[in-house]
């Protein structure tokens, strides 16, 4: 692997940044960059880097107006993430649980998943959460009553977090989810108690590698890294 | 072939997409919207050409913006330009999602090996893209059929090299020269630093 200048790796990089390599030769790939020795990473980065400016400007000559709908459905999307919004905005959130439930009743109907829920803000990725070939469900007890299920599908990147009888935090504190995967805890946002109860549904948009579900009490509007031990913590596996 | 003179610097405002990608780091819905609007007809033009499906080239596209709204934070300025995050991200989505599907092998490439022109009515109409897709035309032109084709099947149809390499019969290693080959031939072409 120390040859000095890796003509093998470096002759890799383009296939890489193109992402024309499996997935095992790609995890292969980034175990021998990581290992090399700082030159050959860098001029291994430099060519993916100058790969993928390129094909940036490359993008021009396939470029294709999207449906109008399309922006409509993801600017409604993004202001109704009530996980990820610093703000809450509940009002909009309402409207689209409403306009989601049949959806998702169904969707959960279909699974055997036997409990009452009201539905998340999220129709298309919760839809697509429940169509995935991989979908999985966990499930566990919060400790000061109530539960928490996550249905997730790997493939989908993304959850639908459903909190039944869960009590509400206490005034002047939130409940922050946390997905810890290799490199940490990462935020997935915050609840409050008009969010809490008194069952709450929220998608979790970007698994990422994480492996656990964790939820810890946090001051109002969440901490950049859990402050407290998690009460409770749910495995993604 | 189209012999080039000095080509003009990409038009994209690489700060200003640097700038609102920071703002929607911040939960900005109106930068997010401002993003959305510059970028929007690259993403969906890469995905539906490598998807070749409307119905799943709209809901990838819809995955990778999404993508954006959650992780603008990751965005780091030093490892490269706004668009070409973008697109990386576009790209890799859209790759899974071919192979996922397990459909890369069943499909054949309805434009002919050679062919990176979208059809002419659905082409995005802004005026500085029409420019800036013109120049890349003439690029790809600059390129040899082999080159071209190597993109074609690596980039826009999501096979490995190995598998391009078994498609043409060539071994692997000239497979992965002509890609490099075409990409310097592409940078050269367009001033790309």
């Amino acid at each position: 692997m120390t040859e000095p200048l890796d003509p093998d790796l470096i002759a890799l990089a383009t296939p890489y940044a193109l992402h024309a390599v499996s997935d095992s030769e790609l995890a292969d790939i980034e175990r021998r960059v990581a290992a090399a020795p700082p030159a050959v990473a860098q001029a291994f980065d430099d060519e993916v880097r100058a790969v993928r400016e390129t094909m940036a400007v490359v993008s021009a000559a396939t470029a294709v107006e999207p449906p109008g709908q399309l922006r409509d459905r993801l600017l409604t999307e993004v202001s109704a993430d009530p996980v990820r919004a610093l703000r809450p905005r509940i009002k909009r959130w309402q409207a689209a649980v409403l306009a989601a439930a049949a959806a998702l009743v169904i969707g959960l109907g279909a699974l055997g998943v036997g409990m009452a829920l009201r539905p998340a803000p999220s129709p298309s990725t919760a839809e697509q959460v429940f169509a995935a070939p991989d979908v999985r469900t966990v499930s566990g007890q919060i400790p000061s009553g109530g539960t928490a299920t996550v249905v997730f599908s790997r493939e989908k990147n993304a959850g639908v977090l459903v909190m039944n009888n869960v009590a509400p935090p206490a005034p002047g504190t939130v409940y922050q989810m946390w997905l810890i995967g290799d490199k940490g805890p990462e935020s997935a946002g915050t609840m409050d108690a008009k969010a809490v109860a008194p069952s709450t549904t929220a998608v979790l948009p970007d698994l990422g590698d994480s492996q656990t579900l964790a939820f810890t009490v946090e001051p109002p509007g969440g901490s950049a890294q859990p402050t407290s031990p998690p009460f409770a913590k749910l495995p993604l596996v | 072939m189209t012999i080039l003179t000095e080509v003009a610097r990409l038009p994209i405002v690489t700060t200003e997409l640097d700038a609102l990608l920071r703002q929607v780091a911040r939960r900005d819905v109106e930068a997010f919207a401002s993003f959305y609007d510059q970028t929007r007809a690259r993403v969906f033009g890469l995905v539906t050409r490598v998807l070749r499906d409307p119905g799943y080239s709209e809901e990838t596209t819809q995955d990778i913006y999404l993508q954006v709204w959650r992780t603008a934070d990751s965005y780091n300025p030093a490892a490269g330009s706004p668009l070409a995050w973008l697109l990386t991200l576009a790209h890799r989505r859209a790759v899974d999602r071919v192979r996922s599907e397990q459909a890369a092998s069943q499909r054949e490439s309805r434009y002919g090996s050679a062919n990176v022109d979208p059809p002419s009515d659905l082409v995005a109409d802004s005026v500085i893209l029409r420019d800036e897709r013109r120049q890349v035309a003439d690029c790809l032109d600059s390129l040899t059929d082999a080159q071209r084709e190597a993109i074609q099947l690596a980039y826009y149809d999501g096979l490995t090299y190995a598998q391009v390499s078994e498609r043409l019969s060539a071994n692997l290693a000239t497979i992965k020269s002509r890609m490099r080959d075409a990409i310097r031939g592409l940078r050269r072409c367009l001033g790309i630093p």
